[in-house]
């Protein structure tokens, strides 16, 4: 007979600062068995967004759901507004839509490899990238007036205008980071200590990736080509240089450096944008309320996030339905700890990037 | 966005026939509170690399229908169905309360979006 024992990772625990709990089925060091617990804080945002705001009010409510990708969900819900309304907007608040969401990419991807070095022991590494990630968060601040949490987006297009004396102070923050991430790539590639604690540790193949619905970087660090910027029309990615990021060992070495690309990406995303941002306003007027049903997805940094509104024509909405990618690849994080050693079971964790903000919405 | 409407019944079968797993990401499962103590269920895809092609199959049914299960055919339906299963208090067929909720919230706080 079989002898395990359970061992919980969570609700609290100090590899993970938000309330998830795993309960592992452990036979010695190896996990045989996952149970997981999301029901912690859950929020009513749905409910309140269609019994206490109206319709105009909402991308500031549901920029609340997570304070990292504020500006990904307060978009996707106005696109999806923008949508019932036929609301064209300008050229130039599309690019600085962009603009603040490579922005929000780039420091995201720079956290969960920071805390991904920490749940491995590599805390100096830690260190760093959490000092460089405050050159994104300095132009956030200047671009929106917001570190985190930014209130941007409206309906028919952005809050803030940019000027030269901003734009020239995110050219030259992006190429100091950009500097320090060649530097990061260096080191997750060939640095031995952190090879071993990476490679090979937490992999998700192809075939599961896609039976397990796997999104972000997750799964295209298992080779599956979804990445939602590929795959809509609302922002123009393909003329600002979007290169979708792959790799194929699925380990948390694939998960990091797909981040590590993706951040180089975004930086020359966000240089293409500002060598070339369009004239105009930032604003589209429009007049009426919202009919219908529509359906937006955008390219969060943990993976898809999908918004569903239903709409009456009145200003108070029918339905608000929030697929975040935490909770969404739940299953598949799932999968991932089977057969590992518990031991390794805080770094694995770190390399999803979970956000519990997003999941107890 | 497609919407095809089909019946309690079929559900299952119609997600078989449909769903290639490498050609059609799984979205989720919605619920959408209707008048008359009816509720539209919802399943949510979208195609590979594809521009915004997205795929709705829907069902209109009763709170007391049960809704069958669709983790044999996609496995990490699971966590939206018991989704469902808390935010509308209803039920689908092998997933259980309790994933989101504890049993000191507001039980099935979406049930009554309209009324």
């Amino acid at each position: 007979m079989k002898k395990t024992i359970n061992i919980p990772l969570g609700s609290q625990h100090i590899s993970l600062l938000e309330p998830v709990r795993f309960k592992f089925e452990c036979e010695n060091e190896k996990i045989v068995g996952v149970d997981s617990d999301v029901g912690f804080v859950h929020r009513g945002i749905e409910k309140a967004c269609t019994t206490k705001f109206k319709y105009d009010g909402i991308g500031y409510v549901v920029a609340r759901v997570c304070g990292l990708c504020a500006i990904t969900h307060s978009l996707s819900y106005t696109v999806a507004i923008e949508e019932l309304l036929n609301i064209e907007v300008t050229s130039k608040a599309k690019y600085l839509r962009i603009l603040l969401l490579e922005l929000d990419r780039i420091h995201s991807h720079m956290l969960c490899l920071s805390h991904t070095c920490e749940n491995a022991g590599f805390e100096a590494m830690f260190m760093r990238i959490m000092g460089d990630r405050e050159l994104i968060m300095e132009i956030q601040e200047l671009l929106t007036g917001n570190r985190i949490q930014f209130d941007y987006i409206n309906i028919g297009g952005v809050n803030r205008d940019i000027n030269l004396e901003v734009a020239t102070k995110i050219v030259n923050n992006l190429d100091r980071v950009k500097e320090k991430v060649m530097g990061y790539v260096d080191e997750f590639t060939n640095n031995w200590s952190l090879s071993l604690k990476f490679k090979r540790i937490g992999a998700l193949s192809l075939d599961d990736a896609y039976k397990f619905n796997a999104i972000g970087p997750l799964a295209r660090a298992s080779g599956l080509n979804i990445d939602v910027r590929n795959e809509i029309k609302y922002l123009p990615y393909h003329e600002i240089g979007f290169k979708m990021q792959t790799h194929i060992d699925g380990d948390i070495n694939a998960r990091n450096i797909v981040r590590l690309n993706e951040i180089l990406n975004s930086i020359e995303m966000c240089d293409n944008i500002l060598a070339g941002i369009p004239e105009g306003e930032i604003q589209t007027k429009y007049k009426g309320k919202p009919n219908g049903e529509s359906v937006v997805r955008f390219e969060a940094p943990r993976g898809e996030l999908m918004y569903y509104v239903k709409a009456n024509g009145t200003a108070m909405l029918e339905r608000v339905r929030i697929k975040t990618p935490t909770f969404a690849s739940i299953p598949a994080f799932s999968h991932i700890f089977m057969g590992e050693n518990y031991a390794d079971a805080p770094a694995i964790l770190a390399s999803f990037d979970p956000c519990l903000s997003c999941t107890a919405k | 966005m497609k919407k095809i409407k089909v019946t309690l019944l079929d559900i299952v079968e119609e997600i078989k026939s449909f769903y290639d797993y490498k050609k059609w990401h799984f979205l989720t499962i919605n619920g959408v509170a209707l008048q008359d103590n009816m509720l539209e269920v919802q399943w949510i895809f979208s195609k590979y690399e594809t521009l915004e092609e997205i795929v709705i199959f829907y069902v209109e049914i009763q709170y007391e229908d049960i809704i069958p299960s669709i983790v044999n055919i996609i496995p990490s339906a699971i966590i939206s169905q018991r989704e469902l299963v808390d935010m509308f208090g209803v039920e689908v067929e092998g997933s259980a309360k309790g994933l989101y909720l504890d049993k000191d919230s507001i039980q099935m706080p979406l049930r009554g979006c309209l009324l």
